[in-house]
Formats: structure tokens, sequence, C-alpha cells
């Protein structure tokens, strides 16, 4: 690969690109450990809003992937980061199951919004609480702006919907932390000591993860599995580095022409 | 040469109309207070030989209720003067033959009686207050995005009201929700609408050059006003912020103490 260095870690989505529900892509294990064997560093990424790092990890290893906690990054984790950097003191609009992944922040006396899926606290009262704290200068953010999701009983809003209304609101933007925007895919890289231009990310959403990943710097490989649709490898510009059937075709075009 | 800047314009003009909230009287418990010498101002204004009317974004009570209130604090209107956006939906619905779902405030709700809600087929929003829950947005949004042409209203677009107890979101933020969630431009009915002004120049019979409107809202009366080509006149009351005379893009024709003030320099430069 002219012009780039040799690999040093690759970001793996989950939801989608390992696992579709509670199925693995058919040899992905396998193609996870072979990966494992050379000289990468792995990282699973994922926008979440609710699932704890230990809720993901305990399903994937259920599926007999081989992984640890700390190497799950995901859109709480980023807003964790970016809490612990501001020393802000969050009001979390998040989900019981999604707060442990804030234990130990300081939230006396909040002087910051982070608004995850909570349709529990999106309620007038605690919207307009959250309201009055960004019209006092507190900053507003979004762990994701999706507008909406499916959910048993139908589609369900989604957090996008109540930051738009936040923003017009105060007349602010909010700071959006998960997929795709360039500092989720920095953050994921770096405990690891290496730059984008040395990172490669898999996943199956053209925009959120190859996208995102390709715009800050790394090179990106579209599966066809998951939530992957006919020609999306063509919404995005520049186009995937790679698109490819599945996972396991992802590692063997990674083993065999960029390490 | 006819003066059309403020306050000469006043000579000119056959008609005056009045935001209330901020402008007659301040929200808050109870009824809310009168602003001192509104009651008066109104009283100067129906005695003279202008055409007066009110203009409300008002949605959590009928037009009823709400002016019944104002009678209580000491005003002198009548419910054939005052223009609020739910009789002006009702009307835009009907005429279109929509069958809404409503999320709107209980106290609003009877102005609706007369229309047809069965399998909605366009959604209305007002100022719920409460009545924002998940939800009920949740369901709104189910309904629009389950149309094949979702068709959303919202009464008024405000950001925020004040109250004794604080700011209060207002509709404008949930209607952004919805029209971020299902990719679309809500068709907003009540100030600043240029349709919603046009209803009231028309109950007078008036060209807009000929009506000035007076209000506390810089973007909804002043500039809505504005744009549909009548005067717009701030007055320092309500939730008037200095920051208001400085504004990107709306400029008042004139900014004034209070409507007292106001109604003084309009009925002197008619030599009254």
């Amino acid at each position: 690969m002219a012009g780039r260095r040799a690999l040093k870690a690759v970001l793996i989505d989950l939801s989608g690109t390992l696992h579709i529900e509670d199925t693995a892509v058919p040899g992905a294990q396998d193609a996870l450990n072979r990966l494992r064997q050379a000289s990468v560093a792995v990282k699973f990424v994922t926008n979440t809003t609710k699932e704890s790092k230990r809720n993901l990890l305990e399903r994937l290893q259920r599926l007999n992937f081989d992984l640890q906690e700390k190497e799950i990054f995901t859109s709480l984790s980023a807003a964790r980061s970016l809490l612990e950097q501001k020393q802000h003191r969050p009001l979390l609009l998040v989900e019981d199951s999604a707060l442990e992944d804030f234990t130990g922040i300081n939230t006396s006396e909040p002087n910051a919004v982070v608004v995850g899926l909570a349709p529990d606290h999106f309620n007038y009262q605690t919207l307009n609480k959250a309201f009055r704290m960004i019209l006092d200068g507190a900053p507003l953010i979004a762990i994701h702006k999706a507008r909406y999701y499916k959910r048993k009983d139908g589609l369900a809003l989604g957090p996008g919907p109540f930051v738009t209304g936040l923003e017009y609101a105060t007349d602010c933007k909010a700071t959006v932390v998960g997929k795709p925007e360039k500092t989720f895919f920095t953050q994921a890289l770096s405990d690891l000591g290496c730059s984008p231009s040395e990172a490669v990310m898999i996943g199956d959403d053209a925009r959120d993860d190859v996208g995102g990943a390709q715009n800050a710097g790394m090179l990106g490989i579209l599966v066809r599995t998951g939530k992957y649709r006919e020609g999306d490898e063509s919404k995005i510009n520049p186009p995937p580095h790679l698109t490819c059937d599945s996972f396991p075709d992802a590692v063997e075009h990674i083993l065999t022409n960029l390490l | 040469m006819a003066d059309t800047g403020w306050p000469g314009c006043a000579k000119s003009l056959k008609g005056v109309v009045l935001d209330m909230c901020g402008v007659l009287y301040d929200s808050g418990e109870g009824d809310g207070v009168a602003i001192p010498g509104s009651i008066e101002a109104v009283e100067k204004l129906k005695a003279s030989d202008l055409q007066l009317r009110f203009c409300t974004n008002e949605t959590q009570a009928t037009r009823e209720k709400f002016v019944a209130k104002l009678q209580r604090l000491g005003f002198d209107i009548s419910v054939s003067e005052v223009f609020s956006p739910a009789p002006a939906a009702v009307a835009v619905l009907k005429e279109k033959g929509l069958r809404p779902h409503l999320l709107v405030y209980d106290g609003v709700l009877p102005e609706f009686d007369s229309v047809d809600k069965t399998d909605p087929n366009c959604v209305v929003i007002g100022d719920a207050a409460e009545n924002f829950s998940y939800q009920n947005v949740n369901e709104a949004f189910r309904v629009l995005i389950g149309l094949e042409k979702p068709l959303l209203f919202s009464l008024g677009q405000g950001r925020y009201y004040k109250e004794t107890d604080g700011l209060k979101l207002d509709v404008g933020v949930y209607m952004k929700a919805l029209e971020y969630a299902c990719d679309l431009e809500a068709e907003v009915i009540g100030k600043p609408s240029s349709m919603f002004f046009q209803s009231v120049l028309n109950d007078m019979g008036l060209h807009p050059h000929e009506a000035l409107m007076i209000g506390d809202d810089l973007v909804n009366d002043v500039g809505g006003a504005q744009r549909c080509g009548m005067k717009g006149v701030q007055v320092r009351t309500g939730k008037y912020r200095p920051t208001d005379e400085r504004h990107p893009t709306v400029t008042a024709d004139g900014t004034v103490d209070n409507l007292a003030q106001s109604v003084d320099v309009i009925l002197n430069q008619r030599g009254h």
C-alpha cells in the first residue's frame, strides 16, 4: 500500500458484522482467532446507548468469541472519555443498564448534559431541567443522533429527535461522540498507540463504520452482512477500501494484503 | 409624502393588532397579572377610530376560557376579537378534509370537538407541556411515519416561554424533534405564519400596510408581521431581551417601553 504505514490495528464492529442478534456470522470466531495470531491490535467498536460493555462482552462470549472487556470501545466509552477529559459532571439521560459504564464519574451538581437513548428520561420535566442547564452554559453531549430504532412493538424515537429539539431550544450544537464522528475513531485508537493511517475498520454500516473511519484517515472494509443493502458501497465517497461478503473474507484480505 | 417610519406611520394606520401574553399581562399562578397601563391602553385604542384585534399563540386553553381570564384581569375583550392557532387549525383541517391525531394540552381539546379524528391522516401539535411524554411524542411519530405523505401542523414554533417557576420548553422544540425523526418540514399555524396574520387583516378588511402589530416576541410577533407587510413594534416587557435590539435578521420598526407608551405615541401622532 503506497503511502500507508504498516497496519497496526483492526477495529471491528459488533452487531451485523460479528453476529446478527443471537447468531454468529459463519466462520467469524475462527477468523477472529486467525487475526489474533498476526501482529495487530484488535478492538471492538460499537454505537450503543443502553448496553454496557459487560452486557456486550457476555453476549459475544456466549457466541464463543475470544475477547476481553478492555478491548471493547463504545459510544458510551467515548462519552466517558470526553467527560473525564473536560472534567464535566454530567446529568446522565441514559438508561439504567448503561449507567455502569459511568461508574466513578462525579454526577453531583451537574454541569453537562449527556443524552443517550432513555425513554424513561425523555419526559417534559427532565427535558426542561436539561434545557435550563444548557441555557446556563452546560455543554450538550449526544451519544449519537439516531432518528429512531426498531422495537418489538414497532418503531420508536431514538435520541436524535430529542437532541435536535434541545439544540433548537437553546440555539447550540450538540457534541456527538459515537460513530461516524472522527473523534470516536481516534479515541478508540488512542490507547493502542497507533495513528489512523495504521488502522483499518470492518463494519456493515457504509456511512457510520466505513465512511466515518475513512474520514478519520483509516481504511474501511464493508461487509455484506447485517444492515448492508445492495448498493450501499456507492453511497459514500471515497468508496470503501474493500467490500466483501463477510467478516472472514475481510480478515483474509487483511492477512494477505495489508500486513 | 406618507411617513412610513415609526412613529410617523401611525398617522395613516387603520388598525392595530396586539399580542397578548407579555404585552397585556404576565402569566403566572392563577390568572397572572396585568402589565401596568395595559388595561387603560386597550380602552384608549377602543375609543379611537382604529380597529383593534388580538393575536396570540396561546394553545393551552380554549379561546373562551382564555378571554374570560383576561376579562377577570380587567381587560375589555371579546372572543370575536381574538385570533389563536387552534381555531385557525380547525379551519385548515376542515378545508383540506384532514383528520388529525392531536398532541395538545388537555385544556384546548374542546376547540377540536367538531373535527373528525378517526383514522388520522395528519398530526397537530401544540404546547402540550406535561403531555409531552415519551409515549405521547412517540405515538405522534408513529402516526407520521406510518403515513404515505406525513403531514405535521404545529401551533406556533416557540422555543420556550417563562412561567413563575422558570423557563419551559415550547411547542417548537417538539416540532423540530418530529421534523428530524420523520425528515419532514412542519406547517406552522399561528405566528409567525403570514397566513395567520392575513386572516386577522381579512377580518378587519385592511391591507397589510394599514396595520401595526405590537408584541414582545421579536421573531414571531414583529418579524412575522413585517414579513406579511405590516409594521411591527416591540415592547420591552414579557420575553423581551436587550439583545433583541441588535438581532441579526429582525429589526423592529420601533421599540417602546410598554403597551401604554406605544398607544400614547400612536394616538399623539394621530392628533388625539
